[in-house]
């Protein structure tokens, strides 16, 4: 009988911000485990919150081979393999202080605002050894400030937020790019002339679900996918580079999949240059379909390796954004809630608050406004780029650039 | 069972759950597990500021609770203070599923019935299918240095079918969902499930794009549902408001923001994905009018936000497990009944899109509906189906323009999803209502 287990830790503390003060502390100490056990083609998982004996979760795991699910695939092996990003240190008192500060500031120079919502350090630790030598382990520590802002004279919910997650934090560098940001609201500005207009948005997340869909090898393979039948075509603008990306430094993510793969360079590119080339796969939907196998299984902590979705990312492919638009003004999707793709690829999304940015600066705040276009013109003719995210806001993010039609 | 400490406000939430997932792709077993896991959240309220943790260790919460009070500075007048006063206290023992529990049936039983219906998915049209069962049965014990000792159980149970749909190049991926508080629930679903193929393989075979623009929608039950909670129900979250006197006086009680026939509620005691017997800071689960006849008569609240907006408690203070803090949550919300049978409702429109099932809404200030399925309304006729990116409205504007609710009615519970808020997501709610009108709405 082979063995494999999975642990992950997640360790929080975090400052609950409510009307720009600090309502509450949240400590969090969450263990979940999982086993697996192999035998004879056959796979048996458990699993439990807290720190349960391995004994105990093994002995459950021998029970569910039963249901006898299938696994007839190689187990990885003899492979360690420890990355630590967890450099980042701040105690309870210095993220209360921190956040009292900030919350100062706004209260000072942002009284025009409300500000809610939540500070915090997160610690996580993600294990996967397994009894054929195989032991991986992903530990990461970092800062996260996500509060969402209010206009005072609004009525709506919310009108924007303040964010910023990495594995540092420079107060200076986030003032810096925040009070430029902040003060572009003072700046109430009509959306600019045209049917079709440059629109930034930081990790779009519509896009990237949709593709996520549409390369999983599974729905490829069976005919279901907008991409069915499309390998090694030249697809898309020539300038995207599209694929899995399990580099943690990026992902604040482990660096392995579900059936504990660990990729060359962290990377396999499914669109090169615009071109077609792969579509993500499990062991199991590489075997089925006869497709390469690229480790993209998912799965919870306690079940059996599956493909649904896995960590797809641009590669950045422009420098600058200001020489980009070389004198244009452009939009930045500061909101955009609810938007989505039809199977066949249009997309359309109202867009809730946005500014007007000059690619480094921005200069006032926009209406609300819808956006539309479809998968083919976002990454065709009408793709800006992929760009390094110029703002002190989320770690190693992107920000894209697409024209979209815009309706008033 | 606590030692509380003095001069402190301590509350004390266990929560034992038991969960069953069974899936299958196409007819092939994926994954069958149970779960039993138990997990506590602390909170400690000095009159200044909250302390919360949650742990998994059960036997370690006293430990928790005195490493908050550590924290907190005692208070020697914390019973006078609005919020702590505010608290109901209660002590009950509910346990309604002690004869009728979903751990009692065999999972082979459970295996059995998804395999049944799976069966009934099969067409050409239909290249691959997904499928689960899942129940949930969860115990919560809620003990507070107020007195309060209430221990209650709650279930779910249900299924989701996903359909990948491929005809020529037309694609299409969907899903349908059926849950309730019983197994038997679950049963006899066959005329459901044949139907909704029937329905998916046509829109497949049929839909064009639609001709984007504003158009009078008709809302099906379930779309009724998310454009209620969508549309409104977040903005009944009373915690929006506090200390905000724009919001209080935008959404002051006694206002006129919808048509005379619109009627919402919100009823936690309702038996299905939003059933709230006690809240999670022990409060009873009521029934808020929030809107009568269109005036605002309600809103939702937790213990904190009706002792600031000094309102009476209504139960919706909800975590989506032990790991989290209870907050303003809807429970099952709905637009009331209306008098009028659908068929006149249609009739009457000339040029509009009856919106059948969804994918997923968003409530900011443009509010969200992605429909999965929507069809032209033409000369007081449901015809040809369209796909629609996204259907969008302004909150402010769009309950006045509800110009007709049906008789026909529908309250609904699925598996899969849930409603989202800030980082606890996914809540189980439940909702539905009547088919709804609305004069104008944006589709994409």
């Amino acid at each position: 009988m082979k063995t494999e287990f999975i642990t992950i830790r997640n360790i929080e503390t975090t400052a609950k911000v409510v009307g720009t003060k600090i309502d509450a502390v949240r400590i969090k100490d969450i263990i979940k485990k999982g086993a697996r056990v192999y035998v004879d083609g056959k796979i048996g998982v458990s699993g439990a919150i807290g720190d349960i004996p391995d004994d105990e979760l093994i002995e459950k795991a021998v029970e569910n081979l039963e249901t006898g699910i299938e696994y007839p695939y190689e187990l990885e092996k003899n492979l360690v393999d420890h990355r630590n990003y967890s450099d980042f240190s701040m105690s309870g008192e210095e993220l209360l202080k921190v956040t009292e500060e900030i919350l100062e500031e706004l209260k000072t120079n942002y009284d025009k605002f409300l500000f809610s919502e939540k500070v915090s350090v997160k610690e996580k630790v993600v294990q996967m050894r397994n009894s054929e030598g195989l032991d991986l382990e992903y530990r990461d520590a970092w800062f996260e400030l996500g509060l969402i802002l209010k206009e005072n004279s609004s009525a709506n919910l919310f009108d924007g937020f303040l964010q910023y997650s990495g594995r540092s934090f420079d107060k200076q560098k986030f003032w810096n790019f925040n009070k430029g940001y902040l003060e572009a609201y003072d700046n109430l500005l009509a959306l600019p002339e045209g049917d079709k207009l440059p629109v930034f948005v930081l990790e779009a997340y519509e896009l990237n679900d949709f593709l996520n869909k549409s390369l999983n090898g599974e729905r490829y393979s069976n005919g279901s996918s907008i991409l069915s039948g499309k390998l090694d075509e030249q697809l898309f603008n020539d300038k995207i580079t599209f694929g899995q990306n399990f580099d943690s430094a990026v992902t604040f993510e482990p660096f392995f999949d579900h059936e504990g793969v660990v990729l060359k360079n962290d990377r396999v590119p499914l669109i090169q240059s615009g071109k077609f080339i792969n579509v993500f796969t499990d062991k199991k939907t590489a075997s089925t379909f006869d497709l390469p196998h690229t480790g993209a299984a998912e799965g919870s902590y306690d079940g059996v390796p599956t493909l649904t979705t896995t960590q797809l990312k641009f590669e950045t492919d422009s420098k600058d954004i200001k020489s980009t638009l070389n004198g244009k003004l452009a939009i930045f999707a500061l909101v955009s809630a609810g938007g989505d793709f039809t199977p066949d690829g249009s997309f359309a999304a109202p867009v809730q608050a946005a500014l007007l940015f000059d690619g480094e600066k921005f200069i006032g705040k926009l209406p609300e406004f819808t956006m539309r276009s479809n998968l083919w013109a976002m990454l065709g003719e009408d793709y800006i780029g992929t760009f390094d995210n110029p703002f002190y806001s989320i770690e190693n993010s992107k920000m894209q650039g697409f024209y979209m039609t815009i309706v008033r | 069972m606590f030692k509380f400490p003095e001069n402190l406000y301590v509350d004390v939430r266990i929560e034992e759950t038991f969960e069953t997932k069974i899936s299958f792709k196409k007819m092939i077993l994926q994954e069958q597990k149970v779960r039993n896991n138990k997990g506590a959240f602390v909170r400690v309220y000095d009159g200044n500021r909250w302390y919360y943790a949650s742990t998994t260790d059960v036997d370690a919460v006293q430990d928790q609770i005195d490493t908050l009070a550590k924290m907190a500075k005692p208070n020697p007048e914390i019973n006078n203070h609005p919020i702590v006063r505010q608290f109901e206290v209660h002590k009950d023992q509910l346990i309604q599923y002690k004869h009728n529990s979903i751990t009692d049936v065999p999972i082979a039983e459970k295996k059995a019935m998804l395999e049944r219906y799976i069966n009934l998915v099969n067409d050409e049209t239909i290249v691959h299918h997904t499928s689960y069962y899942v129940d949930n049965k969860i115990i919560k014990s809620i003990y507070s240095s107020k007195g309060t000792d209430v221990t209650f159980d709650k279930q779910t149970c249900g299924i989701r079918i996903g359909l990948e749909l491929s005809n020529g190049e037309s694609k299409d991926q969907t899903s349908m969902s059926r849950a309730g508080c019983l197994f038997e629930d679950l049963f006899e679903l066959e005329d459901f499930i044949n139907d909704e193929i029937k329905k998916n393989i046509d829109f497949v075979k049929h839909a064009k794009p639609v001709e984007p623009g504003i158009y009078t929608v008709l809302l099906s039950p379930l779309a009724t549902g998310v454009f209620t909670h969508e549309s409104f129900g977040h903005k009944s979250e009373s915690d929006f408001m506090v200390g905000d006197e724009t919001m209080k006086a935008e959404w002051a009680i006694g206002k006129t923001v919808g048509t005379p026939i619109l009627t919402i509620i919100d009823d936690g005691q309702v038996k299905g994905n939003g059933y709230v017997p006690y809240d999670d800071e022990g409060t009873k689960g009521k029934k808020t009018y929030i809107v009568t006849d269109g005036v605002l008569t309600g809103r939702l609240h937790s213990t904190s936000t009706s002792a600031l907006l000094e309102e009476e408690l209504t139960g919706n203070a909800r975590a989506t497990s032990f790991e989290f803090e209870p907050i303003v949550r809807m429970t099952t919300t709905y637009i009331e009944k209306g008098h009028r049978p659908l068929a006149d409702i249609v009739a009457e429109i000339d040029n509009g899109i009856y919106v059948d099932n969804i994918k997923h809404g968003s409530g900011m200030s443009t509010f969200t509906i992605a429909p999965a399925r929507a069809y032209k309304i033409e000369n007081g006729k449901i015809t040809t189906p369209v796909k629609i990116s996204v259907v969008t409205g302004n909150v402010f504007e769009t309950l006045g323009e509800v110009d007709a609710v049906s008789e026909e009615f529908d309250l609904l519970s699925f598996v899969g999803g849930g409603c989202g808020k800030m980082e606890q997501y996914p809540l189980p709610v439940g909702f539905g209502g009547p088919y709804t009108r609305v004069k104008k709405l944006n589709v994409q």
